[in-house]
């Protein structure tokens, strides 16, 4: 099993790494949080990698880790994370321009108990930046799918301000037709562990923001992070973070090769992004101390997406209880 | 980034799996299970069949595969060692009963030794010299550069007066690679030197030392007047403390994948006692199970990811993380095994439960773990400081 990266991904990674930190600041999430357009010039920048949609999952994992270390808010993930892979998957015609970076889309599949399986819920819920997207594709009970442009739509909010979150209508207007059950299955998988890798990468955020504090910050005359208390919590913080970004890595490695342990890494790559991510802002905030409870300080915009991201497609301990399903 | 290593590597794996099912010895086979190796070998520490497997391993170039042949080896890519190591691992087959002597010392001598010394390599790694580590004392635990075993430096020869304490393999032992402190006026990581000391020099006693779990295994070591002679000094007089360095490090680096594979197993084996409790529908049970297995899968692509880092020539600080994480994993699985069989958690009573104590056993036998060859918390310091580049508390 070979973790090298090769060129091409070194390239991926590092043209995203400079990508994302030069066009999304803080700032940037700070406007966001007020009016969502805010995140239209960081599009403009993305739209022409929108051809990962389509590409090894493992590329686009390695660009959604440097997304999620900068808490990027717009319609990038819905629309190569969710939206492309189904239109491939089902031969849709809207793909092209998907891929083009001219159209956006966002997915609805999880019904009113948050679970993203096909069901025959009215109501579809926690589908990202539904009022900001060209269409929306639903998926329901069959399993059928319909792409509408302009469903009913209401905001769900959460914690996070830099992703929104909607409840979608089903109109009884939809026009739906039948696709494949494995292509679902396999583009929620395929969106967990994107959503695991973007995780890895606010988790990365956190910690880096709290080693840094660490450093700098003297009390009794010396860095905290002499302490040994503070070091032992970073030291569990990077191992966290490190079997994570590795538990992710493999699960779209697994992916890509349809290998027949991918299910079971799925479930790992996100339990373990979550354990990491949750680890990264709880002790994150706690090694900042009063600084970090403050509004002013970035660091609650990371939690926040966190901890929001953590309970999307599937919660930690979902995904151990499907894990649990196939160890007995 | 890819799932499947190159046909050639994949021909390498076969032919070791040709040599396995050829050669393997029926006690080494389905190997190590829950407990340590000293518990399957009947009470003897090196059981004859074990020394003549470490020999056949090493007379077919299957001992130490990335070493040349005259090393017990075949010059292998550093891909075939991690796919031989994985080999063994999933197998369950043991390569020796005694790590000090191929793990540490060859790669010591090989490193820093005379050309005399190099030439006892190949009998430390065929096991035909049985050696031990002369490292940990009574005051010298966590603080191994605090050690007082003191060596006085005369023209031909060191003479040895000190103590030793949890020295594995000692009563066996043919020779220890020893630490000690040549100058006791230097600041005390630049006062250390390693030398070879053989067992049955006139003034050594070995007094052997139980482990918790009732086994042997290790030993107190006392040293009264020995005679060493100088050439037996590894390296630079005083220049042991970069020895430890990297005798640590050669123990470190290859022992993940038997680390996890050994998880592996003993979470199959909590499942399947999960269901002969008749507890496996239980659903804390169930979640408590997939997070054991959820740690374990994740650190095992830690050790691969460690890995490719080190095949590129980086340091690797991945392979920091393993020992911990997987010690402490291993300590947890166990626990969880007691758990399981409720009031019966504790027994070890052979007339009464079916388990007869090997998860209570195991948990026991796990705490060597998290404590030999670098607490869990010196594990955590180590990161800390020279992986995340914290400063030295004062």
């Amino acid at each position: 099993m070979d973790f090298s990266l090769t060129g091409h991904q070194q390239l991926v990674q590092e043209t995203a790494r400079q990508l994302f930190t030069r066009e999304c600041p803080t700032t940037l999430l700070r406007g966001h949080i007020e009016d969502p357009a805010a995140s239209d010039p960081l599009w403009r920048h993305l739209r022409e990698f929108t051809p990962l949609g389509d590409g090894p999952l493992t590329d686009l994992c390695l660009f959604l880790e440097e997304a999620g270390h900068v808490a990027a808010p717009g319609p990038f993930f819905a629309t190569t994370a969710l939206f492309a892979p189904l239109l491939a998957a089902t031969g849709d015609e809207r793909l092209a321009a998907t891929l083009a970076g001219d159209t956006t889309g966002t997915v609805a599949i999880a019904g009113t108990d948050g679970i993203w399986l096909p069901n025959n819920d009215p109501v579809k819920t926690f589908v990202p930046e539904a009022d900001r997207v060209d269409w929306v594709a639903i998926v329901a009970d069959g399993p059928v799918l319909g792409v509408v442009d302009s469903p009913t739509i209401r905001q769900v909010h959460t914690v996070d301000t830099t992703r929104r979150f909607f409840e979608v209508d089903v109109e009884p207007d939809v026009a739906f037709r039948a696709i494949d059950a494995d292509a679902v299955e396999a583009i929620v998988q395929r969106a967990t562990v994107a959503l695991a890798a973007e995780m890895v990468g606010t988790a990365r955020r956190l910690f880096e923001l709290t080693l840094q504090y660490a450093k700098e910050r003297v009390q009794f005359d010396v860095p905290i992070g002499s302490f040994q208390a503070i070091q032992h919590k970073l030291a569990d913080m990077a191992l966290d973070l490190e079997r994570a970004t590795s538990a992710v890595q493999y699960a779209a490695m697994t992916v890509d090769a349809k290998d027949a342990d991918r299910t079971r890494a799925v479930h790992v790559a996100k339990a373990a992004a979550g354990a990491a991510a949750k680890r990264a802002a709880k002790d994150g905030i706690q090694i900042h101390g009063g600084i970090g409870y403050t509004w002013e300080h970035d660091l609650h915009l990371f939690i926040r997406r966190a901890y929001a991201s953590e309970y999307w497609l599937g919660s930690s301990e979902w995904h151990r209880d499907r894990l649990a399903d196939l160890l007995f | 980034m890819q799932l499947a290593w190159s046909p050639e590597d994949e021909a390498f794996r076969a032919e070791l799996v040709a040599f396995l099912d050829e050669h393997v010895p029926p006690e080494a086979a389905g190997g190590f299970d829950y407990a340590d190796a000293a518990d399957r070998s009947g009470g003897e520490l090196l059981p004859d069949w074990a020394r003549a497997w470490q020999a056949t391993l090493f007379d077919h170039g299957w001992m130490i595969p990335g070493y040349p042949p005259e090393l017990g080896g075949r010059n292998c890519t550093p891909v075939q060692t991690l796919i031989y190591l994985e080999e063994m691992a999933s197998r369950r087959v043991l390569r020796s009963f005694h790590f000090p002597g191929y793990a540490i010392v060859a790669p010591s001598l090989l490193e820093f030794g005379t050309e005399a010394q190099r030439e006892i390599v190949p009998a430390a790694i065929r096991g035909d010299t049985v050696w031990c580590i002369g490292m940990s004392e009574p005051n010298a635990g966590s603080d191994l550069a605090g050690l007082q075993t003191r060596a006085e430096v005369h023209d031909d020869r060191f003479v040895i007066n000190g103590q030793k304490v949890w020295t594995s393999y000692a009563t066996i032992a043919q020779k220890c690679f020893c630490y000690v402190r040549t100058d006791p006026t230097a600041p005390k990581h630049r006062g250390i030197s390693t030398v070879i000391v053989d067992m049955d020099t006139p003034g050594i006693e070995i007094r052997p030392l139980r482990h918790l779990s009732g086994v042997g295994g290790f030993a107190e070591v006392f040293f009264t007047d020995v005679e060493v002679p100088r050439e037996n000094l590894v390296g630079e007089l005083n220049g042991g403390w970069r020895i430890t360095q990297g005798s640590l490090a050669h123990e470190r680096a290859g022992l993940w994948v038997d680390g996890v594979a050994r998880l592996e197993t003993t979470i199959e084996g909590l499942v399947d006692l999960a269901r002969r409790r008749g507890v496996d529908r239980d659903a804390t049970v169930r979640r408590r199970m997939a997070e054991l297995y959820e740690r374990a899968a994740s650190l095992r692509a830690l050790g691969y990811k460690g890995f490719a880092s080190f095949a590129q020539g980086s340091s690797a600080p991945e392979h920091s993380f393993m020992k911990m994480a997987t010690s402490e994993l291993s300590k947890e699985c166990f626990e969880a095994g007691m758990q399981l069989q409720g009031a019966y958690g504790a027994v070890v009573d052979p007339d009464r439960g079916e388990e007869q104590g090997r998860w209570a056993l195991g948990f026991l036998t796990s705490f060597a773990g998290t404590i030999a060859g670098g607490s869990a918390e010196i594990q955590r310091n180590i990161i800390a400081q020279r992986v995340l580049g914290l400063p030295r508390g004062t």
